[in-house]
């Protein structure tokens, strides 16, 4: 028990409410026993889990409703008081528009595997690389970060708008906010490692199609984690494997399970909205319709793809098989896209396959080197040779 | 790996060389320059502390600009492209709206002392309590599982709006908001792990989220929320050895006075800057001083849950004196009134380090105040 040690200060003996209305000597007490639900013992997990935020999950503090009607910062559960009023923002109030199954899993797993490019990036290791490769991985790096960077700009502006009675999307936006600075003062690290610095600003269509997705919080999820994610996720991942010291391999290999929680929120909120709406569908494809023309937009600038030539080459004499390496790249990352959509049940494997985008899967890369006449010639030379061996 | 010698010993053995080689193979290659830091390694830490945000930037990396046109979201000294959009609405362009001496260490600080609500705290410690205590410890836990929601979202505003050639206050404005949902998330998991559950919202929470939410200035914002709301708060949990009934309790006081401290030091020393530099402010932010003194003394703006006539005052009394009863209650009411005296000391303190201390010679700062340091 807290021990009553007296106090040598004394409040004015007058005593009044923060409105200046006077006040009983002895403090109201009514508020005891204002409560929807008591007797509630949330446990932590057997194994070592902790309490965890889907174990407090309980009773009526576990059910999770289609609308909020408050547009204040009430807890879930908590009793409400009517001069609470309503205050700026929290304006996406339906579940629909935000809630996903894993997001009180997916908050507690970024916590608990926290990490810090400061001390567990071998940075000692991310030395005497050859002048193009230490250039073209502070470009590479540069993209990164300013991609990071967009994104803690995109998700903390959104904040304030969705609804508190939601906590878990709340708290694990959180998580996911300060894994994409991360991602943003990670590479920065690593850009200026070596003197090399931060190079050329990204293109930014699509930085700009995750900036002004302003329709919806869906929208904006569908274009940043599950359009642009994939791309991300694709090389962070190659970078993982082929990045030219152990730093830079590191540092990849730790960044990727922060980008996959994320996509793993992006599939099931989208899944969970069409399940709610299924005219979402439709909606959604239209948006990522546009958005994957800014993409596309962005994959026509060379630089990016240069860069990882010169990476997964080893060097700029080698740029040519480096380029096949890109190539693969390209392809995965339409293929974890597709994947992506379908997990989310909004298929665009037959726009992909068939659109703009059909040349990669066919292994003619888009890296802003060749026409589009020049990438349809290879495209029907690659047919035409299939065709033959048919 | 590639290595320095393999540039060397290649065919192309000059940097212009393997430009020109590029060049006739049919590639680009106009971005691949070196620039003027090029060369210069970063010294390896040797100290254990690791790689840190303050030690990176050289050169023209780390020039602050007075006022910056970065409206593209680019990097602070990446290179600019001539086609990229203006997509940044960044309404805080001026280094003095929004810079403190020490972004980036507050930055790494945070990211070094995270914890988690689920393993870090000794939930199995948890002992069940007399009916009143527990429902006072709720009623606290419900009152700052709100209020935390303020110092998460507010924030998250106001980093979109800031130029990335200030990254350092935007990345520690994002371990804040990694922070406030911890403590909210904290609060609410101890209303609903010891047999009780959450009482009721509180009824100027609203109206505290309004004055901080609607401020239309940076420094403004930062004054009321990081000095005032969270300095409030801080007092509270530096208290919580008072109030904690068990290790539980007490190991999160602990940590989210600890996570608390950063988010006070942020707003002090992004006063102080404003001080150094901005002078011509000094009037404007004193005015916001004598807003948020009346709040300090009245009790107004409910971001203060040791303020009279409030459930989470009624709660922190509660728990303080042990109980109910006239005698617990007179009892808990002499300590809370210490814990709101020593709120003013400390807020009176924080004022004076960030360069405002002479309104409380000059007659300005707010009557009340001088009350509670001299009760």
């Amino acid at each position: 028990m807290a021990q009553a040690k007296k106090a040598k200060a004394a409040e004015p003996t007058e005593k009044f409410d923060y409105e200046g209305n006077p006040l009983p000597d002895l403090p109201d007490l009514s508020w005891m026993g204002n409560t929807f639900q008591w007797g509630t013992k949330a446990l932590p997990e057997r194994y070592g889990g902790g309490l965890t935020l889907a174990g407090i999950n309980i009773g009526i503090y576990g059910d999770i409703p289609e609308h909020i009607p408050h547009r204040n910062r009430l807890p879930r559960g908590a009793v409400p008081v009517v001069s609470a009023g309503n205050i700026g923002g929290y304006y996406i109030q339906d579940k629909y528009e935000q809630w996903a199954e894993s997001s009180p899993y997916l908050y507690e797993e970024g916590i608990s595997r926290r990490w810090s490019t400061a001390t567990d990036i071998p940075w000692e290791t991310g030395r005497g690389l050859s002048d193009d490769v230490e250039v073209a991985i502070a470009q590479v790096a540069t993209e990164l970060s300013n991609w990071g960077s967009v994104e803690t700009e995109v998700v903390s502006a959104w904040l304030q708008n969705l609804s508190p009675g939601y906590h878990e999307v709340k708290y694990f936006l959180s998580t996911a906010v300060y894994d994409s600075a991360r991602i943003e003062e990670g590479y920065r690290k690593r850009a200026l490692l070596n003197g090399a610095g931060m190079m050329l600003e990204s293109p930014g269509r699509m930085n700009r199609a995750c900036l002004e997705s302003y329709g919806s919080w869906s929208n904006t999820v569908l274009f940043m984690w599950i359009l642009r994610g994939s791309l991300m996720q694709a090389i962070v991942r190659y970078l993982s494997v082929y990045g030219p010291t152990e730093a830079d391999r590191e540092l990849a290999f730790r960044i990727l399970p922060d980008i996959m929680r994320k996509s793993a929120y992006a599939c099931d909120h989208i899944r969970f909205a069409i399940s709610k709406k299924p005219e979402l569908t439709t909606v959604f494809s239209a948006g990522l319709t546009v958005a994957e023309f800014s993409q596309l937009s962005d994959f026509n600038d060379s630089v990016l793809w240069e860069a990882l030539a010169i990476i997964f080459g080893d060097g700029v004499e080698n740029m040519d098989q480096g380029m096949e390496t890109v190539l693969e790249l390209q392809q995965y990352f339409l293929e974890t896209y597709i994947d992506k959509c379908n997990q989310a049940n909004l298929g665009r494997e037959t726009q992909i396959r068939s659109g703009a985008w059909a040349g990669i899967l066919m292994g003619v890369p888009i890296t802003g080197h060749a026409t589009p006449d020049e990438m349809r010639a290879q495209v029907a030379a690659i047919m035409q040779k299939n065709s033959g061996k048919k | 790996m590639a290595t320095k010698s393999k540039a060397n010993t290649a065919a192309p053995n000059t940097f212009e060389q393997l430009l020109d080689y590029g060049k006739n193979n049919g590639y680009k290659l106009d971005w691949l320059q070196q620039r003027e830091t090029f060369g210069k390694e970063l010294d390896a830490p040797t100290d254990g502390g690791g790689l840190l945000l303050q030690d990176i930037d050289s050169g023209p990396f780390a020039e602050v600009p007075e006022w910056t046109n970065n409206v593209t979201g680019r990097p602070r000294g990446a290179l600019t492209r001539p086609s990229a959009a203006r997509i940044g609405k960044y309404g805080i362009r001026t280094k003095a709206d929004v810079w403190l001496k020490n972004g980036a260490q507050l930055y790494e600080e945070a990211v070094q002392r995270q914890w988690s609500s689920a393993t870090d705290i000794p939930w199995n410690e948890l002992e069940e309590l007399p009916d009143e205590i527990e429902q006072a410890e709720c009623q606290l836990a419900t009152f700052l599982t709100e209020v935390e929601f303020v110092a998460g979202d507010v924030p998250g505003r106001w980093i979109s709006e800031t130029s990335p050639d200030y990254y350092e206050p935007r990345m520690f404005l994002i371990s804040q908001i990694m922070d406030e949902a911890r403590h909210a998330d904290v609060f609410r998991k101890r209303a609903l792990a010891n047999g009780g559950g959450l009482l009721q919202q509180n009824s100027s929470a609203a109206l505290a989220g309004a004055s901080i939410d609607s401020a239309r200035d940076f420094t403004e914002m930062s004054a009321r929320l990081h000095i005032s709301g969270e300095g409030l708060v801080l007092s509270i949990f530096r208290m919580g050895e008072r109030m904690a009934y068990n290790n539980a309790e007490k190991a999160i006081y602990r940590l989210a006075a600890s996570d608390e401290s950063r988010h006070v030091a942020f707003g002090v020393m992004h006063l102080q800057y404003v001080s150094q530099t901005d002078p011509e402010r000094s009037e404007e932010i004193h005015s916001y001083l004598d807003e948020i003194e009346l709040g300090l003394v009245a009790g107004t703006g409910g971001q203060n849950p040791a303020v009279r006539g409030t459930p989470s005052n009624a709660a922190i009394m509660t728990l303080l004196g042990g109980g109910t009863d006239e005698a617990s209650l007179r009892e808990g009411e002499q300590i809370a009134g210490a814990v709101r005296q020593r709120q003013v000391k400390e807020y009176i303190q924080r004022i004076k380090v960030a360069g405002f201390g002479d309104r409380f010679t000059n007659g300005r700062a707010a009557a009340g105040l001088t009350e509670y340091i001299s009760a």
